[in-house]
């Protein structure tokens, strides 16, 4: 390798290395192509104002005097700004670092020499496929107002418009969901293009020679039958004789048809990718969620699951691989996704972060096999998230343990425990039962003792409790895990603890409210 | 002489737990398979199997056990069977406890409706739990060790004594938590439907003897309680509306 050709591998492994260099690329990446980087919506929405800003300006100059400073903001400020915009996205589309580093390391392991023109050709195919792309010529378009002595070029602004696709999600949905339909617009396009030749060339021929018919050129014909064949029909140019007439029944039966076909291919379209649509909706709502239950399964203990939890303030949001039980999840007024719970994939299409955003995992599949599974995909995603799922064979026990799961819930053995309680101890369990589902409005509920509160109220006796006819259980002290039952007066409150309170609902609210307000004091 | 039995119709693991966890109570535990063949030989529990034929008349039973301290499982697995066989028992032996697993809500009710006294909504009852887990975990934990596990915290039944100094007065006056304790939850009537201690309805009435009281204490507190207010008082479960 030569002096030249080390120096430029050596500089690009300097700077593929440098963290200040990566971080800042990283940056303005997220800012322009990531839609899942919080500000990339502020940048969007910028952008859209400065589009808006210039079409708006170049509307008034055609009738009123513009002030010279808003047009030397139109011209250069703004063109400008999309000329920054433009050489970001230049520099972000690829990396010419990546590249040469990558054919240096290539040719090193088959034992060839490096060679730098080879490289430098890789470099300028990438940069030229980002120049040539659609999006990359709209843009460069949308800087030519900048040369505004040319004054054709003026007109330029207007593609300033066509840069909203970069800014906005659904016309990119809309153009995707039309491309689908690809093959049919072609041959449509191909119908209508054979009509409108044909019947301009007939109507040509049999009007130009009558003076009584305004069609005199082939320009006339082309016009009058692309006006037919739209259904539009101005009639400032109408076929005057016989002949031409026929012509024009032809056009307009043709034309209503061609305008049906449209119209079906365009709702054909939307129908079929109307679920891609809502999901790709959905996805988005669940990636700006802050905390949420994940259910993954939606079987019989699912339902009940989810019906119980829907009271609490978290969100459920479930998975499973199975089409009727996700129907079924939404028909229950669930966010639900047709995704395999059990593979990697769901998770990084969802872009969930697991450690975050949820709350807890809720392996509810009725099957061992399915939730040792689920639990492996997540724990390999993420080791701390909080996991518990069912057990439907005591056998299996240590394998969901082993897999990682933090609580696990066995109904069998749940009803070898309440048949022995129904036995032994029917009051206890009767209470607890009721308790448990607020029966006669009566409910248990947990309070947190938080900093303030433990300021304000230091012993138990300070609470107040009976005023609000609430009977405090019990304290569970969150240092010591143990929970204190019918505490003596002066036990002491602190930051963390909970207080265990039954009562009627509305009198534990009434007692929280208060607990809350003397701390204002 | 007739046997204070336990019998669980089905075999499967239900009937195996259920079995486990009853069997210290009962002198002899009994489980019913539709295919006492098959189940026989895979049964490697002590329990005993017998064979069922749900349009048997149960002559055999009859004649040596005891209905009323006796108490009867339905777990088959599929519910119509299920529904069928606690209706059989029902109308057969109207003394029979009958406590039946089912697996939803519209099962549950038509269990009730065949006579059995108590059902386990087996999903709804998991689904609970998870719910708890989730949204109240401490009183989930609290609950557990009360119920399930053998700690000294207990929840149980007292019947006011004779003789005692709380008879005549209201149930807002009441410092048992102070004074043993121990907290009283609710007070049950006598048509056993209990109100919680705090409602309007209860809070002024006057203690007489003979009223029961729901009450969570430690067991050496409870004891304590028993000696100077009342006494234990087992109510026969079955009784227990709802």
């Amino acid at each position: 390798m030569n002096f030249f050709s080390r120096l430029i591998v050596d500089i690009a492994y300097f700077i593929h290395t440098s963290d200040a260099y990566q971080h800042k690329k990283r940056f303005f990446y997220d800012l322009l192509e990531n839609n899942k980087y919080k500000y990339k919506k502020v940048f969007d929405i910028f952008m859209i104002i400065l589009i808006f800003l210039s079409v708006f300006i170049l509307i008034s100059e055609v009738k009123h005097q513009v002030p010279a400073y808003i047009k030397y903001f139109n011209i250069y400020v703004i063109s400008i700004i999309f000329f920054i915009e433009y050489l970001l996205r230049f520099w972000t589309s690829s990396s010419v670092c990546e590249i040469i580093i990558a054919k240096s390391e290539h040719d090193t392991m088959l034992g060839r020499e490096f060679s730098l023109s080879r490289a430098i050709i890789k470099v300028l195919k990438a940069k030229l496929n980002f120049i040539f792309s659609f999006k990359a010529i709209i843009d460069l378009l949308a800087i030519l107002p900048f040369f505004h002595e040319l004054r054709l070029l003026r007109l330029f602004v207007l593609f300033r418009v066509f840069k909203l696709f970069r800014y906005t999600t659904s016309f990119q949905i809309f153009a995707s969901v039309l491309s689908t339909k690809k093959f049919e617009f072609i041959i449509l396009l191909m119908f209508a293009s054979i009509v409108v030749f044909v019947s301009s060339v007939l109507v040509y021929v049999m009007e130009a020679n009558n003076p009584d018919s305004p069609v005199n050129t082939l320009f006339d014909a082309l016009y009058w039958s692309i006006v037919t064949i739209s259904t539009v029909g101005y009639g400032d140019v109408t076929a005057v004789t016989t002949e031409g007439r026929i012509v024009a029944m032809f056009v307009i039966i043709a034309g209503v048809s061609v305008l049906a076909f449209t119209t079906s291919i365009v709702v054909s379209a939307f129908t079929e990718k109307l679920d891609e649509i809502k999901e790709t909706k959905t996805i988005e709502d669940i990636r700006k969620l802050k905390k949420f239950y994940l259910i993954c399964g939606y079987e019989q203990v699912a339902q009940e699951v989810a019906k119980k939890l829907a009271n609490s303030m978290t969100t459920i949001i479930v998975l499973d691989e199975d089409e009727h039980r996700i129907a079924h999840a939404k028909r229950d007024g669930l966010v639900a996704l047709n995704y395999d719970p059990g593979d990697t994939h769901s998770y990084k299409k969802i872009g969930l972060d697991l450690s975050t955003q949820v709350k807890s995992v809720l392996c509810l599949r009725e099957s061992d096999v399915e939730n040792v599974y689920t639990t492996l995909t997540i724990r390999s995603i993420d080791k701390e998230v909080n996991i518990v799922s069912l057990l439907m064979d005591d056998t299996n026990r240590n394998k969901l343990t082993f897999a990682g799961v933090n609580e696990i819930l066995y109904p069998k053995g749940l009803v070898g425990m309440i048949s022995k309680e129904l036995i032994g101890r029917p009051v206890a369990f009767e209470v607890i039962h009721a308790l448990r589902n607020e029966y006669f409005g009566v409910n248990i509920e947990e309070i947190l003792v938080d900093d303030r509160m433990s300021e304000k109220i230091i012993y138990v006796n300070e609470l107040n409790n009976t005023k609000f006819r609430v009977v405090l259980l019990g304290i569970y002290k969150k240092d010591t895990k143990r929970f204190f039952f019918n505490p003596i007066d002066a036990t002491m409150l602190e930051s963390g603890d909970y207080l265990l309170v039954i009562g009627k609902t509305i009198f534990i609210k009434e007692f929280e409210k208060y607990l809350h307000k003397k701390t204002k004091k | 002489m007739k046997s204070k039995m336990a019998l669980i119709f089905g075999y499967n693991d239900y009937a195996l737990e259920i079995a486990k966890n009853i069997a210290d109570k009962y002198g002899s535990v009994v489980i019913y398979s539709l295919h006492s063949e098959q189940d026989s030989l895979k049964n490697k529990s002590d329990f005993e199997i017998r064979g069922l034929d749900l349009s048997d008349n149960w002559d055999g039973i009859n004649e040596n056990f005891d209905f009323e301290n006796s108490i009867a499982f339905c777990v088959l697995e599929d519910s119509a069977e299920n529904i069928f066989l606690t209706i059989s028992l029902r109308s057969l032996f109207s003394d029979l406890h009958i406590i039946a697993l089912s697996n939803n809500k519209e099962t549950a009710n038509k269990l009730q409706m065949a006579g059995a006294n108590r059902v386990i909504p087996l999903v709804q009852t998991t689904a609970e739990m998870i719910a708890e887990m989730m949204e109240k975990p401490i009183v989930k934990e609290v609950f557990h060790k009360i119920l399930f596990e053998s700690g000294e915290l207990k929840i149980t039944q007292v019947k006011i004594n004779a003789s005692n100094e709380y008879i005549g007065k209201e149930i807002s006056q009441l410092d048992w938590n102070d004074k043993y304790g121990v907290i009283p939850l609710s007070m049950v009537h006598e048509d056993m439907r209990s109100e919680f201690i705090y409602s309007s309805k209860i809070k002024h009435h006057v203690i007489q003897e003979g009223d029961l009281f729901v009450i969570v204490g430690y067991e050496n507190c409870i004891q304590e309680f028993e000696k100077s207010i009342g006494s234990r008082y087992d109510v026969n479960w079955c009784n227990w509306s709802r």
